[in-house]
């Protein structure tokens, strides 16, 4: 495939340098502040709260999103936020093991520079492991962008976003790593790893759309060892 | 949901009385010092955050063009709006703001509008038809205690860092007002006269006992409070005392001498915040301009009504040009098009833009850079990519980039972008603030 650049400079697998802070917040459960680029997003979680709101099962915890954005009125844009993080935070969340609870994960957008769902998703799932709330697996988040060529572009910024004819935010669970390293790599692609969530803007063909996930999932694993990493190594500095 | 705000218990509350009568704060303070105070902004200007002791707030401005006020036709207008954040502490409840964050939305307010600390006058363009429309926005994200003085720092930080995009009188009838682009005409900062800085005593043992800057749990066993206003001239702009405490006269008065000194410390330490926030953009840009220097090149104004036909017509006119000296960030926020006016969103994302290159001369504290040689617009080739995001990326990835993008005419090129590749060691950001954890570098993937 042709060496396309992108408007930036990178290459269309390239992802920019990410960074994830852990706890920054003093009063909060569990927080994290996690940086894309230009885009960074603050995630806070308080929980599990007792009793749960009116309309929520209250056999099983539920979450409750918050979405700030920088300036300006809540509107539809940040309800439909809240909607779909919340719906994939319930997804990841072993929702049985606190009943009757409320989780809230609140979200500030610090700064916007396009990707900010995939970098908000990443934002709480991190906020949520910080906080210690019981999780079936991480989530990785990420961006993709079809070219007017058909090539696949990853962690579009928003200049991307505005001229792309068609993107889409994509969110796989994390990749296993298995404790027997000895399991060779290939092995490890045959697991079903599901699409929890998929967000498109725009048109885009079939084969466009399966390229995203095909290329997404290659991403999310880069991205899943680079969460692996951060939160070791903020487990390792709490018990020390 | 029952009331979740923290309650000291009857241990908590006697020990820190107990340690304040000995002269003994809890954090290890004295009774007048104020925590440690931390100022950083964000890639565009108009964006703070303030960190005193655990206390986090993050301001941003934003500023639009409406019609002004009746009364006061050649007035822009300010208006502080104050988010408690649910994440700032769990007793905070997202929807109507309680009467804690109106009260810190009155006392920043009064002390910036009131006071005339930023001039309103300046930002008239058309009397009675266009004014500029200041917004303060200011998220508490973590409530450690003393959230008004923070507040009003971060408010104060923002509106010094912010720049509004310059805008001329013009059109047919010399009415339309036409918004330049940030890139083609730089952006002026606002005029502050002065800066009121809020300082916060909290009050114990039936007034005796004086601190200042009290933390949370400080503020949940004080017995009352009372915040002066106060500039470095020793202005006072406002004091808030609501209810709480009786307090003697003699301790008020001791309690605003205290607060004129506090008031004037603070002040320099956002001067000099702000001084090395603005000097270092400013070098930033003085350093992506070339050794030798273009012609003239035309200058294109983006005008207000039709954002569309604008983007249409700056391309355009890249195409006709011949030039190309900018460092490739100037196209990549031409492409992005549209007006700076900041009530639109895509005009955020522009100012959030990862814009390093191209002169421009807002900077009022730089000296030795004549302004013929800043003020050139930029209007490259639209062959040449930019390379916006260089600067988190690491130094392999500059020279990669380089090699692979049509710098074309420019014959500075190579040694605009060597420098480039040397500045790229020492550029801050608000992410180098918040301490990295885990910094990822560019990541190549060769995947099929």
């Amino acid at each position: 495939m042709e060496d396309t650049r992108r408007a930036d400079g990178r290459s269309p697998n390239q992802l920019r340098p990410f960074s994830c802070t852990g706890n920054p917040l003093h009063r909060a459960h569990g927080s994290a502040r996690w940086a894309q680029g230009d885009t960074v997003v603050l995630a806070a979680v308080y929980g599990p709260k007792p009793g749960t709101r009116k309309g929520e099962n209250p056999e099983k915890a539920s979450i409750e999103v918050v979405w700030k954005p920088k300036t300006g009125q809540i509107g539809r844009q940040e309800k439909e936020y809240e909607m779909i993080l919340k719906r994939t935070l319930q997804s990841i969340c072993m929702l049985t093991v606190h009943p009757n609870t409320t989780t809230s994960v609140v979200l500030q957008v610090v700064g916007d520079d396009g990707s900010l769902l995939p970098c908000a998703i990443n934002a709480s799932c991190a906020a949520l492991t910080f906080a210690g709330i019981p999780l079936k697996h991480l989530t990785v988040a990420i961006g993709c962008g079809v070219m007017e060529n058909g090539t696949v572009i990853l962690d579009t910024n928003t200049a991307e976003e505005q001229q792309l004819k068609s993107f889409a935010h994509l969110v796989f669970p994390n990749s296993r790593k298995s404790v027997d390293s000895k399991e060779p790599k290939e092995k490890d692609e045959e697991f079903e790893r599901g699409l929890i969530t998929s967000v498109t803007h725009g048109v885009m063909s079939e084969d466009d759309y399966f390229n995203c996930i095909e290329r997404g999932l290659a991403a999310s694993s880069r991205i899943s060892d680079f969460m692996r990493k951060t939160l070791q190594k903020e487990a390792s500095s709490v018990d020390a | 949901m029952e009331n979740l705000r923290w309650r000291p218990t009857v241990n908590e509350r006697e020990f820190i009385e107990h340690a304040l009568q000995s002269d003994l704060r809890v954090d290890g303070r004295h009774s007048f010092d104020f925590r440690k105070l931390k100022i950083s902004f964000g890639r565009e200007g108009g964006s703070s955050e303030v960190q005193l002791g655990e206390t986090h707030v993050l301001g941003y401005v934003t500023a639009q063009l409406v019609q002004p006020y009746r009364d006061r036709p050649n007035e822009g207008t300010l208006a502080i709006f104050t988010e408690f954040s649910p994440m700032a502490d769990p007793a905070f409840e997202p929807g109507r703001p309680g009467e804690s964050a109106i009260e810190l939305g009155r006392v920043v307010d009064r002390g910036l509008r009131e006071s005339r600390a930023v001039d309103m006058e300046s930002l008239c363009v058309v009397a009675g038809k266009h004014v500029w429309s200041v917004r303060v926005d200011l998220h508490i994200l973590d409530n450690g205690g003393n959230l008004i003085d923070a507040a009003n720092i971060a408010a104060l930080a923002a509106l010094s860092t912010f720049r509004r995009p310059e805008c001329t009188v013009g059109g047919d009838d010399g009415q339309q007002v036409i918004v330049h682009d940030p890139e083609v005409r730089d952006p002026l900062p606002l005029t502050i006269h002065h800066m009121p800085i809020a300082v916060t005593f909290a009050y114990f043992g039936e007034g005796n006992i004086v601190v200042v800057d009290p933390t949370y749990k400080e503020e949940a066993v004080m017995g009352g409070r009372m915040t002066a206003t106060i500039n470095s001239n020793g202005d006072i702009c406002a004091i808030q005392k609501a209810g709480g405490e009786g307090v003697m006269s003699g301790v008020v008065m001791q309690c605003l001498r205290i607060a004129s000194v506090k008031a004037a410390d603070i002040t320099s330490k956002i001067k000099k915040a702000v001084d090395s926030y603005t000097t270092e953009k400013a070098l930033k840009k003085v350093k992506r301009l070339p050794a030798s220097l273009p012609q003239k090149i035309n200058v294109t104004d983006v005008t207000m009504e039709n954002k569309g036909d604008g983007e249409l017509e700056t391309q355009t006119v890249k195409a006709s040009d011949v030039q190309n000296i900018s460092k490739g960030d100037e196209d990549h926020r031409n492409m992005k098009g549209n007006s700076p006016l900041i009530g639109d969103r895509f005009a955020k994302h522009k100012q959030t833009s990862t814009f390093i290159g191209g002169p421009s001369n807002w900077d009022p504290y730089s000296k030795g850079v004549s302004l013929s040689s800043l003020r050139i617009s930029q209007l490259p080739d639209p062959a040449t990519t930019s390379k916006a995001s260089s600067h988190e990326e690491a130094q392999p990835m500059l020279t990669e980039s380089s090699n692979a993008e049509v710098k074309s005419t420019s014959s500075s090129g190579a040694a605009g972008e060597s420098e480039e590749a040397q500045e790229m060691g020492s550029p801050k950001s608000l992410k180098d603030a918040v301490k990295p954890k885990h910094k990822r570098k560019k990541k190549k993937s060769d995947r099929s």
